[in-house]
Order: C-alpha cells, then structure tokens, then sequence
C-alpha cells in the first residue's frame, strides 16, 4: 500500500477545538487539513495567521506555524510574514467580523498589494465569540440580537465586490457544508499565485440556528469562472450571495519586496546628510 | 444543494480508498464531538461519540488489514465517488448542539450509520466488480449491526430532562 508522506490527520494540532457542536469552522479546518495534505506541504514550511473570533482559532488547531494576532489586524501579519519569508506558504484566517470591520481597510490594501497569500475568511454573519451581536454582513432585518432587536438596519458588506474592487486577483465562496468542494477551492486558492480571497459561508449555529437552513440555499455558481474583472463583477452583482464556485482568478502582478539591501549604509547616510 | 450524480466504484484498491477515507473521517468527526460536548459539559454525549469513534477506528483497523499488499489510488479529496459531495457518515454534524441530550446523540449517530451502511449497500448493489460488491456487502453487514445497536439503545432511552443551559446564547429566543 502506498501511504502519501503526510496524511491530513497529521496536519491536525494536538490541541481540542473549543468550537461549538455543529459549528461551520470544523469543516473549515477539515478542508485546509486535506488541501495542506494534497499539495504535499511541509508543515514547517506553512505559515497560519489570524485575528480575533471563533474562527481565529484555527491556527492552534492545525499542525504548522501560526500567528493568533491581533483583532482585524491578520493580513498586516501576514503582509510582514511574507515580505520576510517569500518562501513560506501564507494562510490567513478569520471571521466576519473580524475581516470586514475591524480589519476592512486591511483587506483593502492586502487586496490591492496582490501579495502571495490565501485569505480564508469564515462568515457566518455574526459575532459569535462575543455572543451574538450584528456583524457587517448580518441581514439588515436579522431581529434576533438583544442589542439590534429592531434589526442593524444596514446593507449587508458585499465581501466578493469589495475584494474585486480593491484588486484581489482571486474570489471563490465556499462552504463548510459543502467540503469537498471547499477542499478544492483550497487547493486553487494555495496555488494560485496572488491575493487569493476565499469567502467562506461556515454557519454559527449557536447564535444564528436559522442558518442549518443554508444546506438548501447554497447552489452552484450559473456561469464558469472568468479571468475578466468586468465580467467578475457583472457575476458578483448578479449573485444572490449563496453561490458556490471560483468566480475570477487572473494572473496579475503581484507585490513582493526584494529580501536583500539594494543600498548600502553609507548610501542611506548619504540621503540623510545635510 | 444538490446531490452528485453516482458515479460507480470500479476497482477494489478504488473501494478500499473509499472506505479508508469513510471511516477516518467518521473517527475524526465522533472525536471532534466527543470532545466538544466535554467541554460543554455534557459527558453523556461525549461518553457516546467517544463510543462511536472507538468503533470507527475499529474500522479504520481493519480496513488498514484488508488493504494490505494493495496499491492504494492517491485521490483528491474531492475525487471520493460520494452520492452527497461529502463522505456519507458525517452528513449530518451540523445537527449537533451542546445541550443535546443523549437519546438525541443517539439519533445523530443512528443517521450516520444509516448513511455508512447505504453507502456501503449502493457498491454492493451497483458495483461492476464481483469482488467490490462482495466486500461491500461485508462493510454493509458490519454498519447494520451498528445500526441495530443504536435502534435498541434509542428504544431504551427516555427523552431526558431538557438541560438547562447556564449561559444562554444573548439572542431573542
């Protein structure tokens, strides 16, 4: 029998998931297990980063390094990671909340640089580790928080346009019931050279229970994926927001700063002498 | 979300491949609940996921003997030939809830093993191999004991005393 040099299972930390029973992340972290795993990864050459929140979690829970940051402020440890270690691969991950408001000009810039990293962001519309208030994508009429009983009354954050519009040169929605897919999509967002935003839709089932219901709303992307922004964005806007699949992936350049000096000391000196 | 055309099982080293992967994750997933409900405190579903998951690596087990000296197909994961675009003994995780009780966990794992044994009885039925059909059939024989098990303990199990839940979630109910 052939055995693969590692198997998925040897990409799972020792440490127990404090998630909830039922909750979304736990496929997620299934997903980047198996996708590590496929791609022959050496954990010692895989870097996890993340922010605040339930799914921020992840990095103690996966065998390889990881960086559990500071709230929203993921993608700027990442950015620094890869700047420094080009040869690392670079997986950031975070929630909702996490990603879209506190982090949201993060995500702007991450977008617009166009580094070499995986952007997973699990959504499940709410801030769960803080139990349960309205998150920038949680439905204007959602009335279920104690905070917002009237509803946030606010648009919900378009995450897909958002990240086409700031430069991302990957989008692709997953979901946590749906891992085999999410597994695939994984493995195209690692290998995709550039900023690779995989939104997530990974249920909270303890705050939003309403959300099991996803299971029957989820549908495959309509049309196949584009390499044309134009055409990504008519999708995007086209979307009811539950569609499943690469949207756009194109080969744009990609910001990575030189690792050596170009300028020597007495050069830097030399600009600053009076 | 629809479910995947069928697509038939060909081979045994195929078969086994399937299998392997069935049962690991059934194990991993009967941990990962096992494990939840410890730190939920709710022992009596953890005690049973833990059962449950003991008897997947059993599996596991023997699945690992039967492939011995067998050239196993390296797969994607989303290559397995599943008939719900996941592996069919963890379909229904999302059911979980800290305060479930244990006639419920019960029920969870009885769907489970009813999906497994189907599997298991599709290949028997639909596989083209003679030799895929009459270890699956095996497989199937092997989850319907499982099955049979949990529908006795579900017959003996009350309904329980809902537990109260310290920290409720801050929502309107």
């Amino acid at each position: 029998m052939s055995v693969p040099a590692l198997k998925s299972t040897d990409y799972k930390s020792p440490v127990t998931p404090i998630w909830c029973p039922g909750c979304g992340h736990f496929a997620v972290l299934s997903a980047v297990t198996k996708a590590l795993a496929y791609l022959g990864l050496p954990r010692e050459q895989v870097a996890l980063v993340s922010g605040i929140g339930c799914s921020s979690r992840l990095p103690a829970y996966v065998e390889s390094y990881g960086f559990h940051g500071v709230h929203g402020r993921a993608l700027a440890v990442a950015a620094g990671l890869k700047a420094a270690r080009e040869d690392l691969t670079v997986l950031v991950a975070g929630g909702d909340g996490d990603g879209f408001s506190i982090g949201g000009n993060h995500l702007l810039h991450a977008c617009r640089r166009n580094m070499d990293l995986t952007y997973i962001v699990m959504d499940n519309e709410v801030y769960g580790m803080t139990k349960g208030q309205a998150s920038p994508t949680t439905a204007p009429e959602w009335r279920r928080s104690k905070l917002t009983p009237h509803g946030p009354g606010v648009r919900r954050f378009q995450p897909a346009a958002i990240a086409l519009a700031a430069g991302a040169s990957f989008i692709a929605r997953g979901f946590s019931g749906d891992p085999s897919l999410l597994s695939r999509l994984l493995v195209q967002a690692i290998r995709h050279r550039g900023f690779s935003f995989l939104h997530v839709l990974s249920p909270c089932l303890t705050f939003r229970p309403d959300e099991k219901e996803w299971k029957q709303k989820v549908h495959p992307f309509a049309d196949s994926p584009t390499s044309n922004a134009v055409e990504a964005a008519r999708l995007i806007q086209a979307d009811d927001g539950m569609s499943l699949g690469l949207i756009y992936a194109e080969d744009l350049p990609v910001w990575q700063p030189a690792s050596e000096c170009s300028a020597s000391l007495a050069d830097f000196e030399a600009e600053f002498r009076l | 979300m629809s479910d995947f055309e069928e697509e038939l099982i060909a081979s045994l080293p195929e078969f086994l491949a399937h299998a392997l992967e069935l049962e690991v994750e059934s194990r991993e997933r009967y941990r990962d609940m096992a494990a939840c409900m410890e730190l939920h405190h709710n022992p009596e579903a953890a005690e049973l996921f833990n059962e449950m998951a003991r008897y997947s690596e059993l599996h596991v087990r023997e699945v690992l003997l039967r492939a011995e000296g067998v050239e196993l197909p390296a797969m994607a994961p989303w290559g397995f030939k599943w008939t719900c675009g996941e592996s069919p003994e963890v379909r229904q995780a999302e059911a979980a809830h800290y305060l479930m009780s244990r006639r419920q966990a019960l029920e969870l794992a009885l769907c489970h093993e009813t999906r497994a044994r189907d599997f298991y009885l599709g290949v028997a039925m639909r596989s083209e191999s003679a030799e895929v059909r009459a270890l699956a059939q095996e497989m199937a024989g092997e989850e319907q004991v499982h099955v049979d098990l949990l529908t006795r303990w579900i017959a003996g199990a009350d309904h329980g005393v809902p537990q109260e839940d310290l920290d409720p979630p801050n929502v309107v109910a």
